[in-house]
């Protein structure tokens, strides 16, 4: 690992605008959890590295009349306590429990999270140089592939590892981007870009751009959302396909519903195709199968993960099936 | 018949053939193991357990020394290459390098992570940064990783002969009648992968060169292997190197020899006159430092209507990387009744690193195959598969073709394990349960060594103020040495474990083997148990002498020396010790076994698993793990080597594998994340038992090792069980979603 300095800013304005004149040469750390693992493997050597943890009042949750408002530095650990939550937003509770474990909760932030670099092995191993890092080759397509993309994937094909992008997704929420120009706004489902877009990276965020805030809208009395996450083991592993769902229904009829899945392409995926096919109809069986077969049907899988094509629609069948199931 | 052993097996085995053994152990009786005692087969908890959960147990990676300089290795990154020119200079003018040293000048690289070069630097980071700058220039040339791939003809040569070499063939009978007399006949192909050991704490070494003599602190199973290779590599006395292993944090097999990261330790110390430590990262410890062979592997066997069995065949293709591959047969030949067995074994070169030995190679795969194919065999049959086995029990080996088993009580492993999972809750047929998540029960057998070395020597010493040590050159793995010693030497010397200082870990000790192969135990308590002996011999002689009684009369006893007929003459335990003129040494060895027998372990597996037929996921409710190993010194001890071997067997069954990239030629998992190891969320219930009959024949314990056996049948249990669940066999392990989703939807297609 190179050495680095170590910047402690006082404001985000003071962390954007370190960033901003550090011309990429710095980088932020948040809970560290995945930024240690990259700066060990020498994927990313920044000249600084800029501590956000000394930004008074970045870890906080609020409620305002737009919702609930999850600071950029607020720990996994502290979302999943909050009643309000629990009981409110069921899916994000799913979801921020099924993140990696409680060591991981513990150090893992919400900025973060939704900031993290993609688990790609061959992204991850510092020795082969692919698209992602500037290289010709996406390794996955003639190699090993049984974790890869089967959705959205052109030029690379990593899955977007986070828990709580499907989850936030799926209830509508909105990130806050400071800058040294200022502030914007943009739903969450909108940070994520495409490889196709810009291969190098994952969202939206421009040099000296800092995400701080995610403002989650509050569900309408009486709806209903269900995050389910697939992995290989009991514990600490990251989705091999997980699904976001949440809905308003009349009785078992859909009024409006979003289904995001992790694990299935570059970025978290909604399944648009999916969710029309399903507003206006009962949640059943058969129409569940029929909106899911909708939703597959541009997958695109490769070598050795077809397998996943079929985990994803019965990981996401289940999930809406749940949608009536639970109260 | 000139059966070859692997190398790895004969190791493990004890030294020398395993199926060569019998014949020749000509030695006298062993002397029998007493009925009953008072300490041994207590539950006692460890000596040093609380030592190393609290963490001031000092293990290599722990080690602090003034001065101590921190090496790192250079790699190759590419898996086939000429290395024509090392340029180190710029490595060593980095500020803070103290010594480099070249590893491969010129030569031949087979594996992407083979050393070439190494630095010493006062931290490990200067030396990380340093080896950057080092100059290697490759001619790369064309690889192979697949062992697959590597069997076909048009494949790179990885090695200096094909890649394909024989391994092992041997037979006896006639299969061809033996089949042709079957009722029924199954033949299927077994597939097993890499599987890397993952011993918690990482290979490494601090060698410390003082004048001409050379200390090295190890994480090492083999003490006396890593001193005398060491010698050899360094073209130095044997004499004048002292190896020490005080704590281990796990090794599986893969720390058994003299290891690279220990010669350059060492080579570094000497250039730069001072203390260097190796400390190898999780990558370097994935990709560099062994991993079980894989085995492709088929199984034809042929029984009758009833069961028996009529002949078994077995062709085995097994990938070593640049080591030897696995011979996987040694079940099928030796644990059932069969008199018409063949067996063809090839090993496949690849540009993998060397495999290594991996808690109990060989056999975990051979089982997976073995009894595998049985349960297909029992379907075929539409018998039960428990009935199989116990119908073609043997009591001597070979498939009952060779010498008798010094003990074998694996008819009591079958009905133990039966009543404790309820057997008669499996599904009748294959298959038959109904839903989305399908329930199953599978049993598998095991067969392994575990009777120790002869030769193992151990030191009892008594000081003149009646304390106590127990020495022995061994080495702890994890599975309770110290314990062990303590609880040996204070039964036999009337007195309580926490009286025993236990010394192990220093080739300056009595000579013990290689801490691997289910050796330890009944190497090290029966030389330990002949040593207390003979101090309680000298101490009732002296008892004797003072009280002036015959020695038959004195008993030893809650750490005194009495007359049996009247108690009220007695000696306390210091007062027996200070009539010594000095610390008294008693050296005690472990005897050869009876000659004429055949010594192994036994035992029975049983498991219930839960099949998602939507995802594909295995879950493991519950393992009945029932072993037949001798004496059990201590239930906590063993119950603990259970609960690993059968954990580790699982995690081999669902999750483990190294994953090879045919592009790059590197392991694209080699971290644990991505090569994933069970973790606490996927362990079942573990219900260990012990028969815990002592073989009278082994040695004066009547204790036979437990390190290999929970680990064998553990991976084949829940593939077993899985197969009784959905109906279909899935044979390929680990039984990771992919794979089961396609199995069943290749039983789809066929129905």
């Amino acid at each position: 690992m190179k050495d680095f300095k170590l910047a402690e800013p006082k404001s985000l304005l003071q962390a954007a605008a370190f960033l901003a004149g550090s011309e990429g040469r710095a980088t932020v750390i948040a809970g560290g959890t995945d930024l240690l693992g990259l700066l060990k493997e020498g994927l990313v050597e920044p000249e600084s590295v800029v501590d956000l943890a000394t930004v008074p009042g970045l870890d906080a949750l609020r409620m305002s009349r737009d919702g609930m408002h999850l600071g950029a530095l607020l720990r996994l650990t502290d979302l999943a306590a909050e009643p309000t939550v629990r009981q409110a937003f069921p899916v994000l509770h799913q979801a921020v429990n099924a993140v990696g474990s409680p060591q991981l909760r513990n150090m893992g932030t919400v900025g973060g999270n939704l900031c993290q670099r993609p688990r790609c092995w061959y992204f991850r191993d510092a020795q082969t140089v692919c698209r992602k890092k500037g290289g010709g080759l996406c390794y996955a397509v003639m190699g090993r592939n049984r974790y890869h993309a089967i959705l959205g994937a052109s030029v690379c094909h990593i899955v977007y590892p986070s828990d709580l992008a499907p989850a936030l997704i799926s209830l509508g929420a909105r990130v806050t981007i400071v800058s040294p120009k200022g502030e914007r706004t943009l739903p969450l489902e909108n940070f994520y870009a495409l490889p196709s877009v810009d291969v190098r990276r994952e969202n939206v965020l421009e040099p000296g751009e800092l995400l701080s805030e995610v403002v989650v809208p509050v569900p309408a009395p009486g709806a209903k959302s269900v995050y389910l996450k697939f992995m290989e083991r009991g514990a600490w592993d990251f989705a091999v396909v997980s699904a976001a769902a949440a809905a308003s229904l009349s009785g078992k009829r859909v009024d409006d519903i979003r289904l995001v899945m992790g694990g299935v392409a570059p970025i978290p995926w909604r399944l648009e195709a999916a969710e029309s096919a399903l507003r206006g109809k009962p949640l059943t069986e058969a129409s569940i199968r029929v909106a899911l077969v909708e939703g597959f049907k541009n997958a695109r899988p490769m070598s050795e993960n077809a397998y996943k094509v079929d985990l994803a629609k019965a990981v996401a069948g289940r999930a809406l099936a749940a949608l009536t199931a639970r109260t | 018949m000139n059966a070859k052993v692997p190398r790895k097996t004969r190791a493990l085995a004890g030294g020398r053939s395993p199926r060569r053994r019998p014949q020749a152990a000509a030695a006298p009786a062993a002397p029998q193991p007493p009925e009953k005692f008072r300490l041994i087969g207590r539950r006692t908890p460890r000596v040093d357990g609380r030592l190393i959960v609290t963490g001031a147990a000092p293990f290599t990676h722990d080690l602090r020394f003034d001065r101590l300089l921190h090496g790192r290795i250079l790699r190759s990154p590419h898996p086939s290459a000429d290395v024509v020119s090392v340029d180190l200079s710029p490595a060593l003018a980095v500020p803070g390098v103290k010594a480099g040293i070249v590893l491969l000048a010129k030569g031949r690289v087979r594996y992407a992570g083979q050393p070439v070069a190494a630095v010493a630097a006062l931290d490990e980071n200067t030396a990380v940064e340093a080896l950057k700058l080092a100059k290697v220039e490759y001619t790369v040339l064309p690889f192979v990783v697949s062992p697959d791939k590597a069997r076909d003809a048009s494949a790179p040569q990885v090695l200096d002969k094909p890649n394909v070499q024989p391994l092992d063939e041997r037979s006896r009978g006639d299969v061809a009648q033996g089949f042709a007399a079957a009722d029924a006949v199954v033949e299927k192909t077994y597939r097993t992968s890499w599987e890397v050991h993952q011993p918690l704490e990482t290979h490494s070494s601090v060698a410390d060169w003082r004048g001409d003599r050379l200390t090295v602190w190890d994480s090492t199973q083999a003490i006396h292997n890593v001193r005398d290779q060491l010698a050899q590599a360094l073209d130095i006395p044997a004499s004048r190197i002292t190896v020490i292993k005080h704590y281990m944090g796990a090794g599986f097999g893969s720390k058994l020899e003299l290891g690279d990261y220990t010669v350059a330790a060492a080579r570094l110390s000497r250039l730069a006159r001072r203390p260097v430590k190796i400390v190898l990262d999780r990558r370097e410890n994935s990709t560099c430092v062994g991993f079980r062979p894989d085995c492709v592997m088929t199984v034809k066997a042929g029984a009758k209507k009833d069961g028996t069995l009529t002949a078994l065949q077995f062709t085995n293709y097994s990938s070593g990387g640049t080591g030897e591959g696995d011979g996987s047969s040694e079940p099928l030949y030796d644990l059932y009744q069969c008199p018409n067995v063949k067996v063809q074994e090839f090993q496949v070169a690849t540009n993998a690193c060397e495999g290594r030995a991996t808690r109990a190679p060989g056999h975990t795969q051979g089982t997976f195959a073995l009894e595998g194919a049985l349960d297909e065999l029992a379907a075929a049959l539409d018998i039960d598969p428990l009935l199989l086995r116990v119908k073609n029990l043997s009591t001597k080996n070979e498939g009952g073709t060779g010498v008798p088993y010094s003990s074998k009580n694996l008819d009591r492993c079958y009905r133990l394990g039966a009543e404790k999972i309820d057997w008669s809750r499996r599904n009748k047929k294959p298959g038959e349960g109904q839903g989305l998540i399908r329930r199953g029960l599978g049993m598998a057998s095991q067969i392994w060594y575990g009777g120790g070395v002869p030769g193992t020597q151990a030191d009892i010493v008594i000081y003149r103020d009646g304390s106590v040590e127990a020495v022995c050159g061994t080495q702890d793995i994890g599975c309770g040495t110290r314990t062990h010693m303590a609880l040996v030497a204070a039964e036999t010397l009337g007195l309580e474990p926490e009286d025993i200082t236990v010394r192990i870990g220093e080739t300056a000790y009595p000579w013990a083997p290689v801490s691997g192969g289910s050796l330890t135990s009944p190497s090290v308590a029966p030389a330990v148990r002949d040593a207390a002996l003979k101090a309680a011999e000298a101490l009732k002689k002296t008892a004797a002498a003072k009280l002036k009684i015959p020695v038959e009369d004195v008993v030893l006893a809650g750490k005194k020396l009495s007359s049996a007929k009247d108690p009220s003459q007695s000696l306390s335990f210091a007062e027996a010790a200070r009539t010594f003129r000095h610390e008294a040494v008693f050296h005690g060895e472990r005897a050869p076994w009876t000659a004429g027998f055949a010594y192994n372990t036994f035992g029975a597996q049983f498991a219930e698993v839960e099949v998602d037929t939507e995802t594909g996921k295995v879950k493991v409710v519950k393992v009945v793990a029932v072993h037949d190993v001798g004496r059990i010194l201590n239930p906590i001890t063993a119950e603990s080597q259970v609960l690993g071997g059968v954990t580790q067997g699982l995690s081999a069954g669902i999750f483990e594998e190294k994953l090879m990239d045919g592009v790059t030629g590197r392991m694209v998992n080699p971290n644990l994340h991505d090569y994933k190891v069970a973790t606490t969320g996927d362990t079942p219930e573990i219900v260990p038992v012990f028969v815990d009959v002592p073989d009278d024949k082994v040695n004066n314990l009547g204790v036979k090792g437990l390190g290999e056996p929970p680990r064998i049948p553990a991976s084949a249990v829940i593939a077993n069980a899985v197969y009784n669940a959905i109906g279909v066999h899935v044979r390929e392990i680990p039984m990771t979603p992919d794979r089961v989703l396609r199995a069943l939807a290749g039983k789809e297609k066929r129905s």
